[in-house]
């Protein structure tokens, strides 16, 4: 889910900055440090979008750099376990390896499924996840469909689907997702659309 | 860890901060990046190298999943859904999503039947009728 939240970063800036222009390039520095970056508690900060503001500057002992406390708002991203929201799939049946915790995935470390792609975050849906009438099919566009032939998964279709964990490190969100359940899976396939 | 275990949006559980924050459906979302885009674009000429792979992404996925693309419908889905005794967060995977049913529209946000609210199933239905009738007349 897309949020507008006010955060807040501490800014060291150079004397040399230091002039008419001192919030601009407070501003753009900050843009430059925080804007695509990503943590586990804030999720992905995808634009800053206005600065609430910039605090008394501190003068750091020895080096004559200043600290200045800016609150900022911006839009993030962040995936919550539970969710329910539409993504791409961007790949289907690479054999995965997935590095999580036992507690939120307990299937073995190589699995096989699709990957899709919601925004900056990357969900991986294994062949546990997807209905049991539907089948991997190889060849030229790898994919999955039910014995019907009436559904297809394949890269590029469009799924609703909800994310039953999240793997947390320093850069990145990763995220589990499932298609089994009422109201979930294929939205739209290329095969089909014009 | 022990924060993360307890995360459930299904339940509404996202953590305080969250849950007190701004939600923004996708196609909010799209208006306000695409309006930044706009703005980058007349400071340089080249502002792909400006924006992150966060950004583009974002704007991408965005502009492909949103119900609603004029400023006045936006608004407008926004306003119906802020009627009814909805969190934040309720409000806009209902946007986002745009269930078609009742039953669908629980199952989307299971939350909106467990909290004992004035959210009978006939007003779900007269709220997601609402909702439909913009997408019909945009």
């Amino acid at each position: 889910m897309f949020f507008h939240i006010v955060l807040e970063r501490n800014m060291q800036l150079h004397p040399r900055h230091f002039g008419r222009d001192l919030r601009e390039k407070l501003v753009s520095k900050l843009m430059k440090d925080v804007e695509g970056t990503c943590s586990g508690r804030h999720g992905f900060i995808v634009a800053i979008t206005g600065i609430e503001s910039v605090g008394k500057g501190l003068i750091r002992d020895g080096t004559g750099f200043v600290t200045f406390p800016v609150k900022y708002q911006c839009v993030v991203f962040r995936p919550f376990k539970g969710e329910i929201l539409e993504a791409v799939v961007t790949m289907v049946n690479k054999l995965a390896l997935l590095h999580l915790p036992i507690d939120i995935y307990p299937c073995g470390i190589l699995q096989m499924g699709f990957f899709a792609e919601a925004g900056p975050v990357q969900i991986f849906v294994s062949n546990h996840l997807i209905p049991d009438d539907m089948e991997f099919q190889s060849g030229d566009v790898p994919n999955y469909t039910t014995s019907d032939g009436s559904v297809k998964i394949q890269k590029e279709s469009e799924v609703r689907l909800k994310i039953i964990g999240t793997r947390v490190d320093a850069t990145e969100i990763f995220c589990i997702g499932t298609i089994k359940d009422d109201f979930l899976g294929v939205i739209s396939d290329p095969g089909t659309n014009a | 860890m022990s924060g993360e275990e307890e995360e459930n949006a299904a339940e509404l559980k996202i953590g305080d901060e969250f849950l007190k924050a701004k939600c923004l459906m996708n196609c909010e979302v799209a208006l306000i990046l695409e309006h930044k885009y706009e703005q980058l674009q007349q400071m340089s000429d080249d502002p792909t190298n400006q924006i992150s792979q966060v950004f583009e992404k974002s704007l991408q996925y965005v502009k492909r999943f949103s119900r609603y693309k004029n400023p006045d419908a936006v608004r407008q889905a926004r306003e119906i859904l802020s009627r009814y005794p909805l969190a934040e967060f309720e409000l806009c995977v209902l946007g986002n999503l745009c269930p078609e049913t009742v039953e669908e529209g629980i199952a989307m946000v299971p939350s909106i039947k467990n909290r004992g609210r004035a959210l009978d199933e006939e007003a779900i239905e007269k709220m997601l009728t609402d909702l439909s009738l913009i997408k019909k007349f945009e």
